[in-house]
């Protein structure tokens, strides 16, 4: 965990309402891993007190750099969606435990929800330089919220909307269902990022068929270095809760007590 | 240049503490800042038994501030002593345990085990918690619950014993007199506003438990107020807490008549805060010619 202050080296958008966000990374750190986050000092000027998480969507060793995929939606985030390359940032980093390894043979089977795709894209790039032949699935309201990628050029990607305007018709959970329809369930493990109800959808999935399922959870946090307590949520087994930032943010679905 | 603070018969390194609830035991901010650079820690509340806390959402930020209801979640006496009274023991800052709990025999019992188990610096007693045995009324609400409370707990223990004000009353001098009167060694002023959001789009209180306790910039000058207003209530140190940011937040507490303060949301913000307070405090010092920290307070008019 480190607490630094980096310039921003590119910040541009990649579709309606996202925005990608690379920023140096001091090549002494030890590197993020896919799953971990950052929290970001809001600048002056946005009223904000509070940092903001988000999670590294890459880190390239070779640039000393990683990124960030954001959703313009706050005054923080509108800040963010205007600073210049050059401009600095207040860090705290990398946070939080990493997906774990997948296990043994399975195949690992990613699925992000809207924002959510910013871990996944970390953990594909991981898994891709592995030979591990992950699957991406990627969710989103409509084709204004998917982003266009090299990456998916690299990686069997399904898209799926909500509207149907891009991709499969139906949520990530429905194109997962209709993948594995196909033939493709056999030796599985899934990954995923994205809205409660849609790791909540996957979970049960998950439970049912009997195959590991990791999740990112999302939460409002404090401090995000396990002082506060704030951003817990409801697991079994200890004392009810377990906070996200540092016992998370990737848990074994089977974990959270899901509500 | 004498930064240091007694409190009770203990002398603090220096003025800037971090505040209890916003520091953890201590190690989660090993890695951030050097704790030896710290006047006092305050610890996470401990209660007798462990307590897992409120339901969530626990903490949502308002204009300036971070409403908070975590509900006092921790590992009670006994895993206090096992997994973080280790690391605290082994700090070069003064070390207070926060205690609470719902009773007199709640407060005198833990610190009596603390005291004989895990025993740090002192302890800072969060009166800010319902009693039980009173139909759930905030025992910081009430001089005549403050006063038993700390005579208990003053009974049981030679080490400092602070006790940390609620603004929630009616006037807080009252309640502070009290617990001088019962032997505390210095009091904490202040504990979190009670405060309230609610969604209008569901048209429900965002906190599961409806209200929660308002820290950040937004209280400051509460904070100030009630320092100004408790330091000439009583003779005991009072350490200010509320808000403070940065050296000029800091500043308005020592001259409004703090002896000591303490960081607390401001942690969350910036790790580092701690620091720049103190450097503030340093430049303040030899701006004005001073030689102590106590001199401070001297500043403003009365």
């Amino acid at each position: 965990m480190e607490h630094f202050s980096t310039p921003i080296v590119h910040n541009a958008p990649i579709c309606e309402r996202y925005h990608v966000m690379k920023l140096g990374w001091p090549p002494q750190f030890a590197p993020p891993l896919p799953g971990q986050f950052l929290t970001i000092q809001p600048p002056p000027g946005t009223g904000a007190l509070l940092r903001r998480p988000f999670a590294v969507s890459d880190y390239d060793p070779l640039l000393s750099q990683i990124e960030i995929v954001y959703e313009r939606r706050g005054s923080v985030t509108s800040h963010l969606a205007a600073c210049r390359p050059g401009e600095s940032l207040d860090i705290l980093a990398p946070l939080g435990k990493a997906f774990p390894e997948p296990t043994g043979s399975a195949r690992p089977v990613l699925l992000a929800g809207g924002i959510g795709m910013g871990p996944m894209f970390f953990l594909a790039t991981s898994l891709l330089s592995r030979d591990t032949n992950p699957v991406l699935i990627l969710g989103a309201r409509d084709s204004t919220l998917i982003p266009d990628l090299p990456l998916f050029e690299r990686i069997d990607t399904i898209i799926a909307t909500d509207d149907g305007s891009r991709g499969f018709h139906g949520t990530s959970i429905d194109a997962l269902h209709s993948f594995e329809a196909d033939g493709n369930d056999m030796n599985v493990e899934y990954f995923a990022c994205g809205p409660m109800p849609m790791l909540q959808a996957l979970a049960v999935h998950a439970e049912q068929t009997s195959r590991k399922c990791w999740v990112s959870i999302e939460q409002t946090m404090g401090c995000a270095v396990g002082a506060c307590m704030g951003c817990v949520i409801p697991v079994h087994g200890g004392n009810g809760y377990a906070r996200v930032c540092t016992e998370g943010p990737i848990f074994d679905s089977q974990e959270i007590a899901w509500t | 240049m004498d930064l240091t603070v007694k409190i009770g018969d203990v002398v603090v390194s220096n003025p800037v503490g971090v505040a209890s609830g916003t520091f953890g035991y201590g190690s989660e901010y090993e890695q951030l800042i050097d704790l030896k650079s710290i006047g006092a820690l305050f610890t996470k509340a401990v209660t007798w038994e462990p307590r897992p806390g409120n339901r969530i959402p626990r903490i949502i930020e308002t204009t300036s501030g971070l409403l908070n209801s975590i509900g006092l979640a921790n590992v009670g006496r006994e895993g206090f002593a096992k997994e973080k009274y280790p690391f605290l023991s082994g700090l070069a800052c003064s070390t207070f345990v926060n205690v609470a709990g719902n009773t007199e025999d709640d407060y005198a019992r833990t610190v009596e085990w603390l005291d004989e188990h895990a025993p740090l610096t002192g302890y800072e007693l969060n009166v800010s918690c319902p009693n039980v045995k009173e139909g759930g009324l905030s025992i910081g609400g009430s001089a005549r619950m403050v006063e038993a409370v700390t005579q208990r707990v003053r009974a049981v223990t030679d080490k400092p014993v602070i006790v940390k004000l609620t603004p929630n009353v009616t006037d807080i001098t009252e309640i502070a007199r009290a617990a001088e009167a019962a032997g505390a060694d210095a009091l904490s002023a202040m504990n979190t506003l009670v405060g309230m959001v609610i969604d209008v789009d569901t048209c429900q209180s965002v906190l599961p438990g409806k209200t929660g306790g308002l820290s950040g910039p937004a209280v400051l000058p509460v904070g100030v107020a009630i320092v100004y207003r408790v330091s000439r209530a009583v003779s005991i140190p009072v350490i200010g807490i509320g808000g403070i940011e940065g050296p000029d937040s800091a500043l308005q507490y020592l001259l409004a008549g703090a002896s000591a303060l303490q960081i607390g949301t401001a942690n969350f913000v910036d790790p580092t805060v701690t620091d720049r307070v103190l450097d503030g405090i340093r430049n303040f010092l030899s701006q004005h010619n001073l030689t102590a920290v106590s001199e401070i307070a001297s500043l403003l008019d009365r």
